[in-house]
């Protein structure tokens, strides 16, 4: 593999992990306030068909961004009230939302199966620059479009946030030990109401962007595809850690452009099928690999995670 | 189409004072009652037909003639029952499978590759055995075999739990979509003996011979399948309520420490649950081969059997019988789905999945009724009658609606927010 080849493998490896970070990040702060949220895929595939629809009617990008990610918040919504208020079991009510929000964006987007986005609404390609000029960094990284760079800021902040702010702090301390934090006198619950939310906003944009940037037409199946699953996976991956998890994306990225590099390189010797399994395999060696090294620790998982939380029963 | 929120749990500190909750509380009930028991799943559904109404008028299409058609289609004459009956049968056996695993708390939450990898299994056997045998020896042989593919599916993700305490929910969930490629890859990317030789064009799968063939009742297309997933059943509930086994998977699922100090051994059983687990997943694609498509046909097994299944079990409460029930059910919904695009505004038959996940989110959101008894804030005394006067609200909440506490000032919510500091 020569070095333009190489460079636009990454570049195209980025590209492809941007939708798996956002959902990622989303997640990951989720899962910080100590609830977790199995609806990825769900929030990630409504969002997507809330975009395309109003992308379609009004040609406008931000707005339909800005209709994915309330899609997205909509759903999560729905699971913080389950598992919140309602100490609905979250593993079950996080597939809730995939069943239902497949469902639903199947029967949006059926009438519009097929059909490709208004040219105006597309996000293209904004190179930065003098950066864009790097010797092969600049085409890995700097000749993407603002939503990947809008991620690194996102990944940045979301550090910031967790681990050098009050707020962060807080949200730290409701996912570890919530009858701590509430008799240090945090509203546990509003925590993990805000925090939910603002998972599936993220999750929702995930959506968007992939409609948006990546599918040049509505299909149900070729638009999340079961990358929602892998987000949440590489959350564990990551040690529920910001810029691990966009390095995680990243990599997964690359597993899910391998197909088509190898295939372009001409390799045949192994199918399609195989190489697309790569990435969903890959992701369960490593969640056995990590548990194998780090028994004792959950590999940094938030103590309280999956868990409800009522006052009155600790 | 989000679930309420502003009846929720009171988290607020009422400030300094040791109070009865002054708003809505929740109370957990001692025993339940077989009225609530009864009342809150068909609450559930009822409120699911309501929000899935409101979609349905929104996008322009008519709730009452849906609904009557598929009423209709499912549940009132004799060939829709067979139909539903049809779709039920692998719904019995998905929900089984998640009900084992949930009932010890562990979440295999990838029936749907265990079902397909059955189904590999038993479309293998069949084709290996040919016409050789009687059917009733095919039969059971391809049961054993769909069993022995969900188990082998489960198998890596099992070990992994029980030695290493790998989050099972992940491994099993992920592995769903490598079984959908390795069918695929089976049928329409490779030359397997499960892909029959003479589909040119367009690839399909081998039909599995005649002796194999699960017998069929009369003229219905209602097969032997039905049997064998209430028989699962009837085996489950006995497993749960009558055997040693059943008996360590319930104190396992109250409590893993209290299991190991018991001597349950907890490797073993998480082990042997989640391989039961798979086996019944396994039999549901066994089924769906032997007596409803009768080859392996990834269109027809990638319906979210698996995931259904998952509704089952929460709808039936884990309770085996239930499962019967909630199956034939959801089997009525999925079944009355294609009826739908006979309708002249052709209403998409994926109204049918959107109803089974509105189901699924109202009947978790009412269980709530049956763990707990709602105390209205108007069914007690009031002592404190300044409640809800001048309600700041002083955390950084994005969402208005999510912001559930009116009792407390801007300034208790301030200091409170800088508290974990200390």
């Amino acid at each position: 593999m020569n070095d333009s080849v190489l460079a636009f493998t990454l570049a195209a490896a980025v590209a492809a992990g941007t939708p798996l970070a956002l959902a990622a990040l989303g997640e990951l702060i989720t899962e910080r306030s100590g609830i977790l949220n199995l609806g990825v895929e769900g929030m990630m595939l409504l969002g997507a068909v809330t975009t395309f629809l109003v992308a379609s009617a009004t040609g406008s990008t931000a707005l339909a961004m800005l209709a994915g990610a309330a899609a997205g918040a909509a759903l999560a919504l729905a699971h913080a009230a389950l598992s919140i208020s309602l100490r609905a079991n979250q593993i079950v009510s996080g597939l809730a939302l995939v069943i239902f929000g497949t469902g639903l964006s199947t029967y949006l987007g059926r009438p519009v199966e097929g059909v490709p986005l208004p040219p105006g609404a597309r996000i293209t390609r904004t190179s930065v620059p003098l950066l864009q000029d790097l010797p092969f960094l600049g085409r890995v990284l700097f000749q993407q479009d603002l939503v990947v760079y809008a991620t690194w800021v996102l990944t940045a902040l979301t550090a910031l946030y967790l681990f050098r702010t009050r707020p962060g702090l807080a949200l730290r301390s409701v996912g570890e030990s919530p009858a701590t934090a509430d008799a240090m006198g945090l509203r546990v619950n509003t925590i993990r109401y805000v925090h939910t939310v603002i998972g599936g906003v993220l999750c929702g944009v995930a959506g968007a962007y992939l409609i948006l940037a990546r599918v040049p037409a509505w299909s149900q199946a070729a638009t999340t595809n079961g990358i929602g699953f892998i987000a949440i996976a590489l959350v564990v991956f990551a040690s529920w850690r910001p810029w691990r998890a966009l390095l995680g994306a990243y990599i997964f990225g690359l597993a899910l452009r391998a197909n088509f590099a190898l295939q372009a390189a001409g390799v045949t010797a192994i199918p399609a099928e195989f190489l697309a399994m790569a990435p969903y395999l890959l992701t369960i060696l490593v969640l056995i690999a990590l548990s194998a090294s780090d028994l004792r620790h959950r590999a940094g998982a938030p103590e309280a995670l999956g868990l409800a939380y009522a006052r009155e029963e600790r | 189409m989000s679930a309420p929120t502003r009846d929720r749990v009171d988290d607020t500190p009422p400030s300094g004072t040791i109070r009865a909750p002054r708003r809505l509380a929740l109370e957990p009930r001692q025993e339940v009652s077989r009225g609530v028991l009864v009342a809150v799943p068909v609450l559930a559904v009822l409120l699911a037909l309501i929000v899935s109404a409101l979609f349905l008028r929104l996008t322009g299409h008519d709730p009452v003639t849906v609904y009557r058609v598929m009423v209709r289609a499912s549940f009132a004459s004799r060939f829709g029952i067979a139909d539903t009956l049809v779709s039920a049968t692998p719904l019995i056996l998905t929900g089984l499978a998640a009900l084992v695993s949930f009932r010890v708390r562990l979440w295999n939450i990838g029936a749907e590759g265990q079902l397909y990898l059955g189904a590999v299994a038993a479309a293998g056997m069949a084709l290996l055995l040919g016409d050789r045998l009687a059917t009733p020896v095919n039969v059971v042989l391809m049961i054993v075999a769909g069993a022995l593919g969900g188990m082998a599916w489960i198998a890596i993700p099992a070990l992994a739990r029980a030695w290493l305490r790998t989050n099972e929910i992940i491994t099993t969930l992920l592995l769903n979509s490598v079984a959908l490629l390795f069918i695929n890859w089976l049928i329409f990317g490779s030359r397997s003996i499960w892909r029959d030789p003479d589909s040119g064009q367009f690839p399909q799968g081998q039909r599995i011979p005649a002796a194999a063939e699960f017998p069929r009742f009369g003229t219905t297309r209602v097969h032997l399948g039905l049997l064998v997933a209430v028989l699962a059943a009837v085996v489950v509930w006995l497993v749960l309520t009558r055997t040693r086994f059943g008996f360590r998977m319930r104190v396992l699922g109250d409590s893993e420490d209290a299991a190991r100090y018991a001597g349950v051994p907890v490797r073993g059983m998480v082990l042997a649950v989640l391989l039961l687990s798979g086996a019944l997943a396994g039999i549901a694609g066994a089924a769906e081969v032997g007596g409803l498509s009768r080859r392996l046909d990834p269109s027809s097994l990638a319906i979210g059997l698996g995931y259904a299944g998952i509704i089952v079990a929460a709808l039936a409460r884990l309770n085996p019988g239930g499962v019967v029930l909630v199956a034939v059910l959801l089997g009525g919904v999925r079944n009355a789905g294609t009826a739908l695009q006979s309708l002249p505004d052709r209403v998409p038959m994926e109204v049918a999945v959107m109803l089974e996940g509105a189901i699924l989110l109202f009947a978790l959101g009412s269980e709530v009724l049956v763990r707990y008894r709602i105390q209205w804030p108007w069914s007690r005394p009031a002592d404190d009658p300044a409640q809800g006067a001048g309600a700041a609200e002083g955390t950084d909440a994005a969402e208005g609606a999510a912001d559930p506490a009116p009792g407390v000032d801007a300034a208790d919510a301030a200091e409170s927010a800088g508290g974990a500091a200390g």
